[in-house]
């Protein structure tokens, strides 16, 4: 064993500082410097400190960088780019509380069916119109406090609309989807909810370009609840809104809308302003 | 339009229902800074909307950094070199500071990460707001959500700024930083800047408009203003009742406006007083001068 004391030399000091070494060495010349004022000396014209500024930036950046949050890597992991996903990340609807709000009204519906068929009116009654109240609360100024500031930006209105509205309509049909093999009735039956949805979701958006969203998610609920209340107290029929007439005409309501939505979609952006 | 001109607006009018909020408004505006003065609901904020292309005048003609804003092509020219802190500049409270300003830094086109990261720093720093990037938009005072706002306007160095009441609710520290970060941000830009605030104008302006019921009153240099109130602000020790206003100073000390009588104590005038005389002494436009009373 010898006393023989450790320094660097020249070319180590070098290499250390353009960062060539294996990690073990460079914890030994760490280790070393912290106590060793001549190395020090020595290492002190090797630093590069351009390397030094770009090492503190990364440091810098993985600080105050903000986290992406788990839908932001979902949607990233679907191949939505980073700064679109950022965007959708702060639609209200996405947010804990409206997904929450909406499975448990589902499952509420759900365990109402179970236990009685006549219930089924109330999930049928409920699905089709979360989507479109989504979709209602995704634009405008009760969906972003920083509104007025969005609608001064060059980003296209449409986009970020037609982004949300993918995402929220998404969040608000898993949940009803997955909830309808376990429905009581036929496996059509239980699926009767989609094309109302669907109808309401794009009505709602065609809607739109001649009234406030709100107002025309609101209108089209009523017409929707009228419909399958009036199924279940005239024709004590809680599957009415599964009846051929009704699905056929949610079909059309769906085509005519998004024929509007097609004709008006130049227009839809001095509608969003409008909105704002 | 001359080659500096910003803003060159012409017959501009605004209507909500049956209420006119801008009747013929007129405005050209250069780099510097541009006061709008004017009581609440004088018609500042339509102004400043439709100046930040969100909103859409009714008649008139508007060239913004020489281009139409009513066309989309344009509009969204102007969109990108334009930075807008509308009056209640709100954020998502859960965002933190630095999440706040990278959602509309997003939005402004600032689509590559590192970069926009970068300039998100680079305002935050402008404005003193770095130590508390980390913190969360409710755990905020206003002044630093007032510089927030402002941060997020700077996104991009734009080449117009328009501020609508920055310094409201703010404390007089707070407001006097204000001014000062205003005043940098002056420099080579076009700010245009609304506020009831007479001393706001008197502090960074280069031209002030007086605006009263969706018209420009006047409009030139705040030292032209303040000439229009040349000997025609005086004290006395009595409150004077011919005065057009009065308010008391101290201890039997009153300031008046209005047509002095022979012999009185004329003092020089300040921005309020031209200000008063112009709109008339019912619309005050600071909340400074509480004790300020129609003589």
């Amino acid at each position: 064993m010898t006393n023989e004391v450790w320094h660097l030399d020249g070319e180590l000091a070098g290499r250390y500082a353009d960062g060539r070494v294996t990690s073990v060495l460079a914890t030994s010349v760490e280790q070393h410097l912290l106590r060793c004022e001549t190395c020090r000396r020595l290492m002190q014209p090797s630093v590069r400190t351009d390397r030094l500024d770009h090492i503190w930036d990364e440091i810098v950046e993985r600080v105050e960088a903000p986290g992406t949050s788990l839908l932001e890597r979902l949607l990233h992991w679907c191949g939505v780019d980073e700064a679109t996903a950022r965007l959708v990340a702060v639609t209200p609807s996405l947010r804990g509380a409206w997904l929450t709000g909406t499975t448990v009204v589902l499952l509420l519906a759900f365990l109402a069916a179970q236990t009685a068929p006549q219930a089924m009116s109330a999930f049928l009654l409920l699905a089709p119109v979360l989507p479109a109240a989504g979709v209602a609360l995704s634009f405008g100024p009760a969906s972003d406090p920083a509104h007025e500031i969005v609608a001064s930006t060059p980003h296209s209105a449409v986009h970020l609309l037609a982004v949300r509205t993918a995402v929220v309509v998404s969040s608000s049909f898993v949940p009803a989807a997955l909830a309808s093999p376990f429905l009581p009735g036929s496996a059509w039956a239980a699926m009767a909810w989609l094309a109302p949805a669907l109808a309401m979701t794009v009505g709602t958006l065609a809607l739109s370009t001649r009234l406030a969203p709100h107002v025309a998610a609101s209108g089209l609920t009523i017409l929707w609840a009228s419909v399958v209340v009036q199924g279940f107290v005239r024709h004590h029929d809680p599957f009415f809104a599964a009846t051929p007439s009704v699905q056929l005409a949610s079909v059309a309501a769906l085509v005519v809308s998004a024929a509007v939505l097609l004709v008006q979609r130049r227009d839809l952006a001095e509608v969003l302003r409008r909105v704002s | 339009m001359t080659p500096n001109t910003t803003i060159r607006a012409e017959g501009i009018v605004k209507t909500y229902g049956r209420q006119r909020a801008l009747d013929g408004f007129e405005l050209d505006a250069t780099t510097g800074v541009t006061g709008l003065l004017g009581p609440n609901g004088a018609g500042k904020t339509t102004l400043l909307r439709i100046l930040a292309t969100v909103l859409a005048a009714d008649e008139g003609s508007l060239r913004i950094l020489d281009r139409d804003p009513l066309e989309p092509d344009d509009r969204r020219h102007i969109r990108r070199r334009l930075g807008y802190l509308p009056q209640d500049a709100g954020f998502h409270r859960g965002f933190t500071a630095f999440e706040a300003v990278d959602y509309v830094a997003v939005l402004k086109e600032h689509t590559e990460a590192r970069a926009r990261h970068d300039e998100v720093r680079r305002v935050l720093d402008l404005v003193g707001l770095s130590d508390v990037a980390g913190k969360k938009v409710r755990a905020l005072s206003g002044g630093m959500r007032q510089r927030l706002g402002l941060a997020q306007a700077l996104l991009g160095r734009p080449e117009l700024l328009i501020l609508d009441e920055p310094t409201v609710g703010l404390d007089p520290e707070q407001r006097m930083r204000f001014r000062d970060l205003v005043s940098e941000a002056g420099h080579g830009r076009t700010v245009i800047l609304s506020t009831h605030q007479t001393e706001d104008v008197a502090a960074v302006c280069s031209q002030v408009v007086v605006v009263h019921h969706g018209r420009a009153l006047f409009t030139g240099g705040v030292a032209e203003l303040v000439e229009l109130a040349a000997g025609r602000v005086w004290v006395d020790s009595d409150r004077d009742p011919r005065a057009l206003a009065g308010w008391r100073l101290g201890a039997h000390r009153y300031h008046h406006i209005g047509d002095p009588p022979a012999g009185a104590e004329l003092v020089e005038p300040g921005v309020e007083d031209a200000y008063l005389l112009l709109v008339g002494p019912h619309v005050a436009p600071s909340d400074a001068n509480e004790e300020r009373d129609a003589a």
